[in-house]
């Protein structure tokens, strides 16, 4: 008797293989990317399980090279003095970079071929709030190296908590251990970052997946022409084992490697240069992802501040906390603002609703005219000027995807 | 009381008994300030500078020559952030309202360092910006702009309100002394 049929014997494998590794998945080029993002969350769990064992939580003043600095700010000094731990942060930071950028072009693929309508609600929802914990456990890590660009970062995040009307205080006091900085708020971002932060996106990951197992994947819009009628409830792609498997295996291997050449020759943010803390702020500005709240937060002028209900609505908290969450909830309404409702088994084209393309690629354009807004000073433009292209740049887009898209229909449709 | 009646009361009772006992638990998530961040700044406090090889000691008259400034705690009260004041001084005769004017002394006027807006620490700027005539305050995070000739009110930018003042003398000695409290509540405010 072979292992196998004495495992199967006990285990049922076979009724496992038969049940679930036969799951088919429609092969496209753009249906790689929530991939990515899972192997760079993997990157980020590996790496991340060495730099906890040799980082040191705590911003108590120890005696360094040059004088008194963190402990802290000294431990990611020393990972970064010897190549394999300066490789192992590139590769922690890269790694984060990738993931955040492979979920938003995830979430745009989804957006574009309309992939969010029903039934796939809940997962659209989902992929949202992972984009959310995301950029939530990268903001919970920028705090640990603890030099002076991580503690102004993490104050403007305690400002940001501290602005929101009504209960600001009490979420700036209890998400951050108190005024910040003080020695509790180093060892509660580490709690945050490296158990909070993975536990979490591991549970949400699993359930995005289960998910998709469960709901089955899209099929390319091209399937749709060559398919009966009468199969149209068919699912057409590779199985999962081995092939698919065998797919995600070298796309695995791929990540990784791009990660690690990045890190091999890009530097990330660089510790020593700024410094351990002082009452002083630096230039600083924040990753790609958060250069539109940044923006935002640059074009708000203190006058819009207003008084409701008791509470001041700051300037700030309308930057970072009003047009943030109404762009946000906008994104998350997507299944229901969009009016066809009709339930969908294979992409659409892109170009298949006007409307659809417009409002994405209008909302594409905030984003980056918010992102430019955060180079005002550099790029030598003023303030009204960058207000008339961050309102005016999405309209143009909106108005000419729509058209480009109308007309691409209407040849389609003529005779 | 039955059996039945009597199990379903000691099961709310416990259940009770325990999200009582966790309150505390989750109470302490709010965090414990030490008592040397606790300190507030007060009358009679000597400012001392916050950087640089003259960290600690007193801030005088001889210390910054007129349109300079300086980062400056009250002595012994560094662990508090949001004691950071900006120590500046300027021409006194182009200091006007609403400057709290009985606060300054020989044009050397005080503010609080820490932004209205996001909580950055300002900086006082030598050069002059196109949107600012010199001199003035601005905050390198998200550019606001304050007068400092002027009690550092908005003269630009994102931040919802003025920087506060601190009222400050110079003593015999010529040190900077403070002479009252802040003008209005530090840092970010809902």
């Amino acid at each position: 008797m072979s292992i196998a049929t004495w495992l199967d014997e006990r285990l049922g494998l076979e009724r496992f293989r038969a049940k679930y590794l036969g799951k088919p998945f429609p092969v496209h080029s753009t249906f790689f990317l929530g991939e990515i993002a899972l192997f760079c969350f993997v990157i980020l769990v590996g790496t991340g399980m060495y730099l906890a064992l040799v980082y040191e939580p705590s911003a108590a003043s120890i005696t360094g090279g040059a004088g008194p600095m963190p402990a802290a700010y000294a431990s990611v000094v020393a990972i970064d003095s010897h190549p394999f731990g300066a490789l192992v942060r590139r590769m922690h930071h890269w790694a984060a970079q990738l993931m955040i950028a492979s979920i938003v072009l995830h979430m745009l693929r989804i957006y574009f071929t309309a992939s969010y309508r029903k039934p796939r609600e809940v997962n659209w929802i989902l992929g949202l709030v992972l984009l959310g914990a995301t950029i939530g456990a990268s903001f919970a890590g920028y705090l640990l190296p603890y030099d002076q660009f991580s503690v102004t970062a993490t104050a403007i995040g305690y400002g940001i908590a501290r602005s929101i009307p009504w209960i600001g205080s009490l979420v700036a006091d209890y998400g951050f251990a108190g005024q910040f900085p003080s020695p509790s708020s180093v060892p509660r971002f580490f709690a945050y970052h490296v158990v909070w932060a993975p536990l979490a996106l591991s549970a949400l990951i699993a359930l995005h997946l289960v998910i998709v197992l469960k709901q089955k994947h899209t099929e390319p819009a091209d399937a749709k022409a060559t398919r009966a009628a009468a199969d149209a409830h068919l699912i057409e792609g590779v199985p999962l084992w081995p092939q698919q498997a065998a797919l995600m295996a070298v796309l695995m291997l791929v990540v990784i490697a791009v990660t690690a050449l990045l890190s091999a020759f890009l530097p990330v943010h660089p510790v020593e240069f700024y410094g351990p803390p002082q009452p002083m702020t630096p230039e600083v500005k924040p990753d790609w992802y958060l250069l539109w709240v940044y923006g935002a937060l640059r074009l708000i002028p203190g006058g819009l501040s207003f008084r409701f209900l008791g509470a001041t609505i700051g300037s700030e908290a309308i930057g970072a906390m009003l047009v943030p969450g109404i762009l946000s909830l906008a994104i998350v309404l997507a299944p229901w603002l969009d009016r066809s409702t009709s339930s969908l088994y294979y992409a659409e084209s892109p170009m298949a609703s006007p409307s659809r393309l417009g409002f994405g690629l209008a909302a594409i354009t905030l984003f980056l005219a918010l992102s430019v807004a955060g180079f005002g000073e550099e790029l030598g433009l003023s303030v009204p000027v960058l207000w008339v292209i961050t309102i005016v740049a999405p309209l143009l887009a909106f108005g000419g995807a729509y058209l480009l898209a109308k007309r691409r229909g209407e040849k389609a449709g003529a005779p | 009381m039955d059996r039945r009646r009597f199990a379903d009361l000691s099961l709310k009772a416990g259940v009770a008994a325990a999200v009582a006992s966790a309150i505390p638990g989750v109470l302490t998530l709010r965090g414990k300030a030490r008592e040397s961040a606790t300190r507030a700044v007060a009358v009679g406090d000597r400012l001392v500078f916050a950087l640089g090889q003259n960290s600690g000691q007193p801030v005088t008259r001889g210390s910054f020559s007129q349109n300079e400034a300086v980062l400056a705690y009250p002595e012994n009260k560094s662990d508090n952030h949001e004691n950071l004041v900006l120590v500046c001084k300027l021409n006194p005769t182009a200091l006007v309202e609403p400057t709290d004017l009985t606060g300054t002394a020989e044009g050397v006027v005080a503010y609080s360092a820490i932004c209205t807006h996001l909580g950055c620490t300002v900086r006082f700027t030598e050069e002059p910006m196109d949107a600012a005539p010199f001199p003035h305050i601005h905050c390198p995070c998200h550019a606001a702009l304050f007068d400092p000739q002027k009690g550092g009110m908005v003269m630009g930018g994102p931040a919802p309100r003025p920087l506060p003042q601190l009222p400050v003398r110079l003593n015999e000695n010529g040190e900077v002394v403070v002479s009252g409290p802040f003008s209005s509540p530090v840092g970010v405010q809902a």
